[in-house]
């Protein structure tokens, strides 16, 4: 175990000299960091700086070609880490939603408790509600993911991954299949669930959101961490050559 | 991590295995050496049931029992040794491979001893002489070898027939699986004549009017003999019997009951040399309860052999799909082996050379249900990975970061998906399945393609049987795909 005494019990996700190559291309080339509790990191950079690669890192979907994560103090990239367990507590939600299509939306929600956490049908089933309650979605509980939205099946992606009560929530590009006038919905969602206090990792391109919600932003470029500052001196002040014209680009 | 996967696969095999041996698992022991104890002894006599009146199936009368006149002096001897007689049918080709792979304790079925045969098993003394008769039209009227030169002649393939035309000079030698072929082949006009035995050419001549046969005189040993494995114990004791029944003149009477029987056909005037079928389907009224018994027979065949074939199938697009190199290796070569080889090839080969290898007395109809699940496993396979892959790779992205376990994903997210893609698939396979089944017959399951081909047989007739079971087949398949194209709709609404 790699539990630091004081600095673990903050520390949600430390990332340690993380590489990432795909072949001979090299994606990640040595990104350390670390995220605390009840922080929201907003990570954003060109597109192909890798950091989507970097997210999906934290919770292996993509193995890391070195480095060290460890999350709550544990080291996932230890081969003998529970991955599975740790997954529980670290949730995604994806650009693409990713929703079950042939499950029903509240299936959908209650289905990872019921069968990962061994809850009992009725309770999450019940829990599943209010969690689609919360994201205006409960009256679609009954409905095939074929029949709703893009907004509606991102929010209800949101409850799927909420209903594993996770500590930790990755989100890669949550906004990005969205038609405009989708966006401001899921948004709202997430701007919600940010206050809850849970620690949080998007990776967007939507400025002004990442601005408003998060704590810190990490600049990512050619697969380096390029800046690492809060929001305001970020937009106002960025250090960097490549994050001041990517700014200008965006804004 | 790696292994989790492995260990559900694992488990997967060991579960089909599992219901596997529940559902056809047991063995049936039916030969005399096996079961030494005990008061009722038993030996088992294999035979081709489609050549009256040695042996046939009198399926409106007497059901699924073999009779005929090799079957009654059968019961003779077994009785005077103080046996029971169990006879077992199946394909004339199939009778000396079965003496050898020990699937029965002698063969009779009219059955010559030719050298080439002599050195595969051995023969009782000759217990009846049959002569060789040429059939043809009246207009053409053969009467002896020398007028058969040039002329294309049918025979049954493997029969003494065959063997005494080989020396008949300048004949085109047409080598047919039934002498019900013959009759047919000759009827079309692709033979100019046919050779059968005096014996059973009668109720031919009776059932298809306007031929005409002539005795020829024997140019070699034509007598029938029984067959026995290389060693067997039961020769000499046959041996003893065989001669008691000639000498007390039980085999001449035997031979006037079965030979001389009223041919059972409702004789229609036909125009010999007429075209177009005469088609009479009264002739198999009285045998409809025992062709439509096999569609049960079928049915049952098809549907088990789908049923493992998906398991199974599902198995191996899982170990096509894995991370292990080894199951790769496996799943690939075994698809590419069953693929790749005739189907009936696997059939015979599974259902002879088992008991050889392994021991086991495997029945006709779990060595059909095997080769068929194995085969269709193989095709299966494929199709599933496909499906499998085609199954957005988001989805499997979900459950990892849900915490969900690889069977689980597998179970409840990826193969539901994958399935409702390829029902169409699978309903294609099914079909070829049901329609596949017909070779079984070959190994001596009674499906429906076989039962027809016996009241053939035994009613002299070609046409009538095949086209009532073709119509039944039609049906099947196409009730098979009526309610798969229900379940297409019912999943489409559902989503």
């Amino acid at each position: 175990m790699n539990i630091n005494s004081n600095e673990a019990v903050n520390t949600a996700v430390k990332v340690d000299r993380l590489y990432k190559s795909f072949g001979d291309l090299k994606v990640l080339r040595g990104i350390s960091t670390e995220i605390q509790k009840g922080q929201v990191v907003s990570i954003i950079g060109p597109s192909g700086c890798g950091k989507s690669t970097f997210l999906r890192c934290l919770n292996l979907l993509e193995t890391p070609t070195s480095g060290h994560i460890f999350i709550d103090g544990i080291e996932i990239t230890d081969p003998k880490s529970e991955i599975l367990k740790i997954r529980q507590r670290v949730g995604m939600v994806f650009q693409h939603f990713n929703l079950f299509p042939h499950l029903t939306v509240l299936q959908n929600v209650s289905y990872a408790p019921i069968k990962v956490k061994k809850m009992g049908e009725t309770a999450a089933k019940a829990f599943g509600m209010e969690l689609l309650q919360k994201v205006g979605m409960a009256d679609k509980a009954e409905v095939y993911p074929s029949r709703l939205s893009g907004g509606q099946k991102q929010r209800v992606a949101i409850a799927r991954t909420m209903a594993m009560q996770p500590d930790i929530l990755l989100m890669d590009e949550p906004t990005s299949a969205l038609d405009p006038e989708m966006v401001k919905e899921v948004l709202d969602v997430i701007k919600g669930l940010a206050e809850t206090g849970i620690t949080m990792a998007i990776v967007t391109h939507e400025m002004g959101f990442a601005k408003e919600v998060s704590n810190r932003i990490l600049f990512l470029d050619s697969g380096l961490l390029a800046e690492d500052s809060p929001p305001e001196e970020f937009f106002k002040n960025p250090q960097s050559e490549r994050a001041k014209q990517f700014l200008e680009k965006m804004l | 991590m790696v292994t989790k996967p492995f260990r559900f696969l694992l488990f997967l095999v060991v579960i089909v295995g599992l219901i596997w041996g529940m559902v056809i698992g047991h063995p049936t022991r039916i030969f005399a050496q096996d079961n030494p104890s005990g008061t009722t002894k038993t030996l088992v006599m294999a035979t081709s049931p489609d050549y009256p009146p040695y042996e046939f199936k009198d399926t409106a009368t007497s059901g699924e029992k073999i009779v005929g006149f090799d079957v009654e002096i059968a019961e003779y001897i077994t009785n005077k040794l103080g046996y029971n007689l169990t006879v077992i049918g199946m394909d004339f080709n199939g009778l000396i491979p079965a003496l050898r792979a020990k699937r029965a304790d002698f063969v009779m079925a009219g059955m010559t001893p030719t050298p080439e045969r002599q050195k595969n098993v051995e023969f009782s003394d000759i217990y009846f002489e049959a002569k060789n008769t040429i059939v043809s039209f009246q207009d053409q009227n053969y009467q002896t070898i020398e007028q058969l030169k040039g002329k294309k002649v049918g025979v049954q393939l493997g029969s003494i027939q065959q063997e005494a035309v080989k020396n008949w000079p300048d004949v085109i030698v047409v080598p047919l699986n039934k002498t019900s072929d013959i009759i047919q082949e000759l009827k079309s006009k692709r033979l100019d004549a046919g050779v059968l035995e005096n014996t059973i050419v009668k109720g031919y001549i009776a059932g298809n009017p306007g031929l005409i046969y002539h005795e020829v005189p024997n140019t070699e040993a034509a007598g029938s003999a029984i067959a026995f494995p290389k060693g067997s114990p039961w020769v000499q004791p046959f041996n003893q019997v065989i001669q008691e029944m000639k000498a007390s003149g039980k085999i001449e009477q035997l031979a006037q009951k079965w030979f001389d029987r009223p041919v059972v056909t409702t004789e229609t005037p036909e125009v010999p040399h007429g075209t177009g079928l005469k088609l009479d389907f009264n002739k198999i009224y009285s045998n409809l309860p025992y062709i439509l018994a096999g569609i049960f027979i079928t049915l049952q065949f098809s549907l088990v052999s789908a049923f493992f074939g998906f398991l199974w199938g599902t198995i191996l697009a899982l170990f096509k799909i894995s991370t292990l190199k080894l199951l790769n290796i496996f799943s690939q070569g075994y698809t590419s082996i069953f693929r790749g080889t005739p189907l009936l090839v696997q059939l015979t080969l599974i259902y002879f050379a088992t008991p050889q290898l392994t021991g086991y007395d495997i029945t006709a109809f779990q060595a059909g249900i095997l080769t068929f699940s194995l085969n269709s496993g193989a095709y299966i396979s494929e199709t599933i990975r496909a499906g499998i892959q085609a199954v957005d790779k988001g989805q499997k992205e979900a459950c990892e970061a849900l915490g969900i376990q690889y069977q689980l994903m597998m179970l409840d997210i990826i193969l539901p998906q994958a399935l409702r893609n390829i029902l169409p698939a699978l309903v294609n396979e099914s079909i070829n399945l049901l329609k596949d089944s017909t070779l079984v017959s070959v190994i001596g399951v009674e499906d429906l393609l076989r039962r027809a081909q016996i009241v053939g047989a035994e009613k002299y007739i070609y046409f009538e049987p095949l086209i009532f079971v073709a119509v039944i087949y039609y049906l099947m398949i196409m009730t098979l795909t009526w309610g798969a194209n229900q379940l297409e709709y019912q999943l489409k609404r559902s989503s």
